[in-house]
């Protein structure tokens, strides 16, 4: 989730020290920042290997390229934009496996345009599911079964709540692919989630 | 559009719900939810669905600890 705290007083002092190439001030920085940027990179890449290290790397452009932070910025979204940038590197190198497509999770209709079933409402609201702990893992390993290309989509707009300009370039497709890529995701999620949530979970 | 389907509904729900569609589709999509208890039902899922997501994440880092400190440390190594 993009960091919605508004910028510390200090934080144009912390940039300069930066800059200067002070090693308090990088240390500062990484006590700081290390465990929001932690849980980017696992929900982004979903092995803590991957994610430790995409969390280093993020700390190490950071730093070489603090020379070009913008002080109208905020040091906490350039950060989080980093380790984004680091984690889908290494989503890229990983071997690509052969993606299932989500169609056969998708809603069906008949030939008038009507749903071929009936949708039904959900029994408990968001809230009561999310208060349990077994209910949020459920959750989680309903989106972890989506297609990576899809789930990954799903954490950068809906979790990390980027602009979609700003996916679209990262991931390499385009505007419109991407809103088709997100709706399906979601709609696939939807389908996971249906059989637990009619029934509460 | 004077009148949609399930199918139309369902095709542009993302559209729907980031309130991209204009006033008069927005209109004929209201009117197609006050007749269809599925495509109601469908909305309220798919709004849901997303609450989730955004929910666990929230609530994941809520509970979440400090960052290991042999990675805070091995940042800090890297630097120096």
């Amino acid at each position: 989730m993009q960091p919605v705290a508004a910028a510390r007083p200090d934080e144009r002092g912390l940039v300069d020290r930066l800059r200067a190439g002070d090693e308090r001030a990088f240390e500062e920085l990484v006590d700081n920042h290390a465990a929001p940027l932690l849980a980017v990179t696992r929900r982004i890449l979903r092995d803590e290997e991957e994610a430790r290290d995409a969390v280093q790397e993020a700390f190490v452009a950071a730093f070489r390229s603090i020379g070009d932070f913008q002080i109208e910025s905020r040091l906490s979204t350039w950060m989080h934009r980093i380790a984004v940038n680091c984690a889908l590197m290494k989503l890229r190198v990983r071997e690509r496996r052969r993606e299932q497509d989500v169609d056969e999770l998708l809603p069906h209709f008949q030939a008038d345009g009507h749903q071929q079933q009936s949708s039904v409402g959900w029994k408990e609201s968001v809230e009561d599911v999310l208060q349990r702990e077994q209910s949020r893992a459920l959750v989680r390993e309903c989106i972890d079964r989506l297609p990576e290309s899809y789930r990954v989509v799903l954490v950068l707009r809906d979790i990390e709540q980027l602009p979609p300009d700003v996916v679209a370039e990262k991931l390499q497709i385009t505007r419109d692919n991407l809103k088709v890529k997100l709706h399906r995701a979601r709609q696939a999620l939807r389908t996971l989630l249906d059989p637990h949530m009619r029934g509460a979970m | 559009m004077s009148h949609v389907t399930c199918i139309e509904f369902i095709s542009f729900l993302d559209a729907y719900v980031a309130g991209e569609l204009d006033a008069e589709t927005r209109t004929t999509f209201d009117l197609h939810l006050i007749v269809c208890p599925s495509c109601r039902a469908y909305l309220a899922s798919y709004q849901e669905t997303i609450d989730l997501v955004r929910g666990v994440a929230e609530k994941e880092e809520e509970l979440a600890h400090d960052a290991p400190p042999e990675l805070i440390e091995a940042v800090k190594h890297v630097k120096r």
